[in-house]
Order: C-alpha cells, then sequence, then structure tokens
C-alpha cells in the first residue's frame, strides 16, 4: 500500500501539474480538496481522467469523485480494491 | 430622440428544421429533433445529438456550391441561415458594400482540423483546409457566397457569441455607424467539443431535461441563425416590415470560474438587469423568458438563482428548447432569438419538453402548450466563463400610440454626437522584445531566427501558483499584461474587459488535437478543452481582476486586436463605458508555426514570427495618458477609392505600418501608402516584434509609447534617411490584413 501511496502521489503531482511539490510534501490523510492542497473540481476531473488512464477505474457520475477524492489514503485504498490494470 | 433597433428579416437552420416554416412547426407540434448521432464519425455513440439533418455534401447541393469549393460545416449551415434572412429582409448582394456582418462562432473549422490535424503535421495532404481553422475565415466564407459585406468581424464568447454578435450589432446601428447589420452565429458539432464536454461530464446520455430535479447534463446541437439589425430609416426608405424591435441588451461577466456558473448567478442577474434598465422596462412586463437552460445541474439552478433574484416571486413563464435543439453552443443565442421572434408573431410559449419534476430551488418551466399574446421576451445566453448576454426582443408596437404600449422601445442613448478624443491611459507588452518595459526603444533585441517565442517574466507576482499551474503561456502574458495596464492607468478598475486574438490558447487547442489523434477519443485532459476556447483569455482575466463589466472577446484574423478597439471606442461614444481594458493576444508553438507556414498563413519570404500580448487601458477622462485616440476606422475589402476618401480623415505626419518581409504584402503596403499618405514618414515595427495575429496590438502599443517619449527610435523608420524629426505630434496605425480587412488608428500626442 505504501508503494501505491507513493506512486498515487507522483501521479496526483503530474495530472495536476503541482510544478513545485514533491511526493513528500503530500501528506495521505490531509483532505485534497478544500482546505487541503486547495484543489477545485477540474482537478477532480483531471483525477478521473488519470484513475482511468493508470487503473482502468471508469467513474460515471462525477459526484462519485467527492468520497473517493477525500484524502490520497482514501483514494489508494479505492484504486486498490476497484483497479482493473 | 429614440432609435428602435428594426429586426427586418431572420434565418435559421438547427435540428428541428431548415428554414422558420420547419422550426415553428416543430415548435408548435413539440417536435424534438434530438436523437441518435448520424452525421458526426465519432465513438460516441451513447450520447444524444440535435445534428442538422442533412450532410455536408447535401448542403453543399442546397447551396449549390460546388465540390471543389473550400468549405466548413459551420459556414455551409452559416450560408443556409444567412440565405433565409437576406431574402426576408429583401437585401440583394447590390446592398452589400452597404451592409455589416458579425458573427459569432468558436468551432470555426475544426471539423476539418480534426480530421486532418496529422496530415497538417507530417504531410502535405489537405494543407488547404489550414487556411479555413479559424474563426474569422469561417465567417468570411459564409459571408462570401453572397457578395462583399462593408465590414465583417467575429465574436467568439463560446456559448453566447451569437448574442454577443447581436449587440455589437445594435450598437453600431445605435451609433449611426451603420443602417443595416447581419448578425447572429453558426456552430456545427465537432469530436473536439464532444470529447470535450464530456471530459467535463456534463453530457447526458439521455434525452436531456432543462429544470428537471434528474437532469443530468446537456446534449449538443448544432446550427446557425441571422438577424437583419435595421434603422427605423433604413427600414422606411426600403419599405420593409419589423418582424420584431430590439429593444435592449445587456452582457456581464460572471468573473467566477471558467467553465462553471456562480451559485448566486451573478453574471446572468446583472446581464438581465441591464437589459431592463436601458429598455426602462418593469420586470412584471417580461411576458416570457428563454432560458440559457443547458440542463447541467450547474447552469439551471444558477439561472433559476439570477431570475429569482430579478424578478422575486412573480417570475415570469420560462422555458428552455434546448430540448428541442440540443445546445447549439456558439448559435444559441441567434437560433433562439429566432424562436422567441417566432413565439412573438404567432402568440404562443414554447414548451419546455421532457419535464416532470420541480428542481430543489429552481424555477417551474413552461410545460405545457400555452396561446398567449405576448409583447417582451428575455431570452439568455451564457457563455463559458462567465460571458452573459440577455436579449430583449419586442412586438413591434411603433403605431400604437400610448406610453404604455411602447415602453421598452425607446433607446436611452441618442444617435451619433461629435467624436471628442479618447485617451490611452496605458499600455503593456510580453513579447519577443524585453517585456514590460520600454527597452526596445533603445536597446532593441535583433532576431535572425524566423520564428521566436516571448521573453517571459516571472508570473509569480501576478498569479497565486495554485491557479497558474493549468494556464497556458498565453493566460498568463494576458493576465500580466492586463494588471500591469490598469495599475498604470490610475483606475482603480475599468468597465469593460474586450480582447482579440486570433487563435486563442493555440498550446491547449493542440495538445488536445493532439490527443484526440493519437489516443483516441477517450479520457482527454478537460484542462486542455476548456482553455481551447477563445474567451478564455477575457473570462480569465476578469477572474482574476474581479470584473463584472461588459466582456467579449474577438477572433478574427489580423483584425482581432483591431475590433476589439472597435468596440471599445465605440461604447465609449456611446456613453455606455468610461473605460475598458483591450487586449490584443496570441501564443505560437512550433508545430502550430509550421502548419500556419504551411497553409500560407505566416512565415512566408523573411517575415519573423513571433508571439504577443498586448494590453491598453482607455478612458474617457484623463490628465496623465500616453496620448489621445482621435479616430478609428475599419474596412472589409475596399476599393482604393473608398480607401481614399477615409484617409482623408486620417491625415498624420507618420504612418506606422504592418510590413513584416512577406515581400507580396509589404509591396503592396508601401505602394497603398505612397498613394494615400503622401508626403508621411513611414514607420515599421514587426521587425522588431515579429508578425503574429495581434500584432496590429503591438503596433497600437509601440505607437502610444513614441508618442508619449516624445520621439521615435531610429530603428522604427522605413527610410532611415527621415529620422531627423523628433517631437513626433501623431501617428497614424495603418493595418491590413490578407488585402482584406484594414484598421485605421490615429493617435495623437
Amino acid at each position: 500500500m505504501d508503494e501505491l501511496i507513493y506512486t498515487l502521489k507522483q501521479q496526483i503531482i503530474e495530472a495536476l501539474n503541482l510544478e513545485d511539490m514533491k511526493p513528500e510534501d503530500i501528506d495521505e490523510n490531509a483532505t485534497l480538496f478544500g482546505e487541503g492542497l486547495g484543489l477545485d473540481s477540474i482537478d477532480a476531473l483531471e483525477l478521473i481522467v488519470m484513475m482511468e488512464k493508470n487503473y482502468g477505474i471508469k467513474l460515471q457520475d462525477p459526484t462519485q469523485g467527492k468520497e473517493i477524492f477525500k484524502s490520497v489514503a482514501v483514494m489508494a485504498d479505492f484504486i486498490a480494491k476497484n483497479r482493473t490494470k | 430622440m429614440t432609435k428602435p433597433i428594426l429586426i427586418t428579416g431572420t434565418g435559421v437552420v438547427s435540428a428541428i428544421g431548415c428554414g422558420k416554416e420547419q422550426t415553428l412547426d416543430a415548435l408548435l407540434n413539440n417536435r424534438t429533433g434530438v436523437g441518435p448521432l448520424v452525421y458526426l464519425k465519432t465513438e460516441h455513440k451513447e450520447f444524444p445529438v440535435g445534428e442538422v439533418k442533412m450532410s455536408d455534401y447535401e448542403m453543399r447541393k442546397y447551396l449549390n456550391i460546388n465540390n471543389d469549393t473550400i468549405t466548413t460545416r459551420t459556414a455551409l449551415m452559416g450560408m443556409i441561415a444567412l440565405d433565409e434572412a437576406l431574402k426576408e429582409a429583401k437585401i440583394t448582394s447590390e446592398m452589400l458594400p452597404n451592409v455589416g456582418f458579425i458573427s459569432g462562432t468558436t468551432v470555426g473549422g475544426m471539423d476539418m482540423s480534426e480530421q486532418f490535424y496529422l496530415d497538417y503535421v507530417n504531410n502535405d495532404n489537405h494543407k488547404e483546409y489550414i487556411a479555413v481553422h479559424d474563426c474569422g475565415s469561417c465567417s468570411e466564407m459564409t459571408a462570401k457566397h453572397f457578395g462583399k459585406f462593408a465590414f465583417i468581424t467575429t465574436l467568439s464568447t463560446a456559448c453566447s457569441s451569437a448574442a454577443n454578435a447581436i449587440i455589437l450589432g445594435a450598437n453600431m446601428i445605435r451609433r449611426g455607424e451603420a443602417d443595416i447589420v447581419v448578425v447572429g452565429g453558426s456552430e456545427c458539432i465537432t469530436k473536439f467539443h464532444l470529447n470535450g464536454f464530456n471530459s467535463l461530464m456534463i453530457l447526458d446520455t439521455q434525452w436531456c431535461r432543462p429544470f428537471d430535479a434528474t437532469r443530468a447534463g446537456l446534449n449538443l446541437g448544432e446550427g446557425a441563425a441571422y438577424l437583419v439589425l435595421e434603422s427605423e430609416e433604413s427600414a422606411k426608405k426600403r419599405g420593409v416590415k419589423a418582424q420584431a424591435i430590439l429593444s435592449s441588451y445587456g452582457n456581464a461577466c460572471d468573473a467566477f470560474h471558467q467553465t462553471a456558473s456562480s451559485p448566486d448567478g451573478e453574471g446572468a442577474f446583472r446581464a438581465m438587469k441591464e437589459a431592463l434598465e436601458l429598455a426602462d422596462i418593469q420586470p412584471d412586463k417580461i411576458d416570457y423568458i428563454n432560458a440559457h437552460g443547458t440542463g447541467t445541474p450547474n447552469n439551471d439552478l444558477s439561472e433559476s438563482q439570477a431570475v429569482k433574484r430579478l424578478f422575486g416571486d412573480n417570475v415570469p413563464p420560462m422555458s428552455s428548447t434546448k430540448q428541442f435543439t440540443g445546445h447549439t453552443t456558439s448559435a444559441s443565442g441567434s437560433i433562439e432569438a429566432v424562436f422567441c421572434i417566432l413565439a412573438l408573431q404567432n402568440g404562443f410559449l414554447p414548451v419546455n419538453l421532457n419535464w416532470s419534476q420541480p428542481m430543489d430551488d429552481g424555477i417551474v418551466p413552461v410545460h405545457q402548450a400555452v396561446k398567449k399574446e405576448l409583447k417582451h421576451i428575455l431570452c439568455n445566453a451564457f457563455g463559458f466563463g462567465g460571458n452573459d448576454s440577455s436579449l430583449l426582443i419586442s412586438k413591434d408596437m411603433r403605431h400604437e400610440t400610448t406610453r404604455h404600449e411602447t415602453e421598452g422601445q425607446e433607446s436611452h442613448v441618442t444617435g451619433p454626437e461629435v467624436s471628442r478624443p479618447l485617451f490611452v491611459l496605458s499600455a503593456k507588452q510580453i513579447s519577443v522584445q524585453q517585456p514590460l518595459s520600454e527597452d526596445w526603444m533603445t536597446q532593441p533585441i535583433e532576431y535572425q531566427t524566423p520564428f521566436n517565442r516571448s521573453i517571459d517574466p516571472s508570473f509569480k507576482e501576478y498569479i497565486p501558483p495554485i491557479e497558474a499551474r493549468r494556464m497556458g503561456k498565453i493566460l498568463k502574458r494576458a493576465i500580466a499584461t492586463s494588471k500591469e495596464a490598469i495599475k498604470a492607468s490610475g483606475l482603480e478598475s475599468v468597465d469593460a474587459i474586450i480582447t482579440g486574438t486570433g487563435y486563442g490558447c493555440i498550446e491547449n487547442t493542440e495538445f488536445f488535437l493532439e490527443s484526440l489523434s493519437k489516443e483516441g477519443e477517450q479520457m482527454l485532459s478537460p484542462t486542455y478543452f476548456m482553455q481551447s476556447t477563445h474567451n478564455t483569455i477575457s473570462s480569465l482575466v476578469a477572474i482574476q481582476t474581479k470584473n463584472h463589466g461588459y466582456n467579449v472577446t474577438y477572433a478574427h484574423k489580423g483584425i482581432s486586436f483591431d475590433s476589439a478597439l472597435q468596440d471599445a471606442v465605440l461604447q465609449m461614444r456611446l456613453g455606455k463605458i468610461n473605460s475598458a481594458l483591450v487586449g490584443g493576444h496570441d501564443e505560437l508553438t512550433p508545430t502550430f508555426y509550421q502548419i500556419l507556414k504551411k497553409g500560407g498563413m505566416m512565415g512566408l519570404d523573411d517575415e519573423m514570427c513571433g508571439e504577443s500580448a498586448v494590453s491598453v487601458v482607455l478612458g474617457s477622462k484623463s490628465d496623465n495618458y500616453l496620448c489621445k485616440l482621435v479616430n478609428f476606422k475599419m474596412l472589409h475589402k475596399p476599393t482604393m477609392e473608398q480607401l481614399k476618401a477615409v484617409a482623408a480623415d486620417f491625415k498624420a505626419d507618420h504612418i506606422l505600418t504592418g510590413i513584416s518581409g512577406n515581400h507580396k504584402s509589404d509591396v503592396a503596403y508601401l505602394e497603398e501608402c505612397k498613394e494615400l499618405f503622401s508626403g508621411a514618414k513611414l514607420l515599421k515595427y514587426k521587425h522588431l516584434f515579429g508578425e503574429s495575429f495581434t500584432s496590429s496590438g503591438i503596433g497600437f502599443y509601440v505607437a502610444a509609447q513614441c508618442l508619449k517619449a516624445g520621439r521615435i527610435p531610429a530603428h522604427l523608420f522605413v527610410n532611415p534617411q527621415e529620422t531627423i524629426d523628433n517631437k513626433p505630434s501623431n501617428i497614424l496605425i495603418f493595418n491590413h490584413s490578407d488585402g482584406d480587412n484594414y484598421s485605421l488608428t490615429l493617435l495623437e500626442a
């Protein structure tokens, strides 16, 4: 799981163009949206694309993202359970 | 004195029919044109769409255009609608040199670019389509089918483009600058924006349900519609009747988010309120609102809030017609304006089809057929980036004499006034010269390479990093120059933000086209798509400067900046605004440079190509300014006689030309200058700043800074022997684009 979390952080940085950040800067338990990293609805859509590309997970409803993208840890857990690649 | 704007002809084509007869029949009989995808070649068969029920081939046949002529679907639909509008208004091709044409589109020739993109990059196949990628080409292609118009320009504010074209035309008539202007928009469905809207997850896989609790997104549509706007005197002289009256209009910016509307519908509220105020009409006089009503959860809630704020508990009957046509994006403003005119003429309320459950906090739309006499209708069109517009269309009641009945048809803006100078308060640039500085006057950077990218400053002090990370370079440059220009103007804020761009955010467009062509129609980035619309620049500047004022974008080839300037001057002279931020922004990537070169669009002979971002602030009053703007004029394919007549009003000691190293165009430039402005000293700037679609903005900046400095650097003179003269009193910026479109801007110290 730790490896997945680290890879995931790298993928989030790339997908969201968080140029000045390193994986170590992201607390996997901190909230990604709102107060945490300050991400918005377009970032959520980019994360949906990223999950489909890298893990073969297809979300049909953008509002599902709200639960899944709570934190990196929650995301990693969801990916581990649902990945198809 | 009142100046009603008459609508003397209309034409429309959409999924519910070709022409007004079929359209009216469908509207009265609740017959939708939305259904399974037939004509567009895409993998996304799951999305219902509102296609015009003709292939490109059938449209060509209908229009009698042979198969060798280069066309795009957007232009073909435009021609179908324009033909009907001109015929109804009894406008013949001989009259066109006195008629203006203003069209709205965002897609332009993307239907061809998305098919041939890899050819453009890799070989010479289909290279003849490169020149019709941009929005302006599309308008010109549409117009050319009928003859030569007096002037042409293109509005590109995403889904409110056509509505804003209508507003510009109306302002030109109010100001007495034209008697007849044909206005509207056209847009075909493309794989590009079908996939783009899909990446934003706002497409419904079922028939859309605006204002319904279960609404889950929009269906894309396509079509075109044009309205002939005419002054009362002209219509009387020609003996043509008004179909309806354009009583007023409003334009405001939501300044909230690039793809979402604010929860309280601020932009929409302001646009509708402005329309009511300009017509001096009470909210209870509105008989019907044709909603933007796309069917996305966000739009319908936001629009409901805006309407409730304005009308309180007495919201007029309201419906969306997007279930009939799908969302016809850039064309929706004029297509739905035609629906409103049909409703006025035939006394009925279009039904909000496919509605059953009221949404929380939403309006309850018209869901059953209602026959009713209508006098005043509001027609809404909102675009990405919060470019919100509202039109007030009224029944022609000029023969009815009581004040009560004619309410709403009197404009509070009077006719032409004496032109007073406007002040250029500030001008800032980022280009291939030192950014945000006037170092080029004393230490110009000289380039030997044919294509050069901008020298960028650090953007950190202008844009917070979290917001900057998704922005393409063109957006950062636009924001930085805008903020610097506003600061230097001494104003706290500007009344309007008006932007010109030939190609918009071409880098993100390129990324999106490339992934679409190479990786297919899956998993495309929403960021690339949302930045590919031309109005992203203007709306982001509004978001960054928290500006809710008038906000539009022009995308018409080499006169994009000039068109923006024209609008600013027009509105300042109408007294609608006292200041404006006018921008001209274009970027160029190595790939697009090669493509445009292949298409013969730039980089010919010794031409150096660059990128440019220019922001200027105009004000009507100032004691501290760079120079005065004393006269401005745009012309489309003028004859030498027409040019000579205009040049007489633009006498100047110095002419800033756009000679660029393109031999053919330079020779034409210099010969025209000799004939038009004999004795004046000729200047150049593109050898330093390069050629770009909005380089006339750089020309404006250069002239303004020279007048402020009280000297013209030696390296700007075409003839080096002429450099003795100092303290220039005036400079005429003489711009022409492809030998077709001309602009003259006279600046004075």
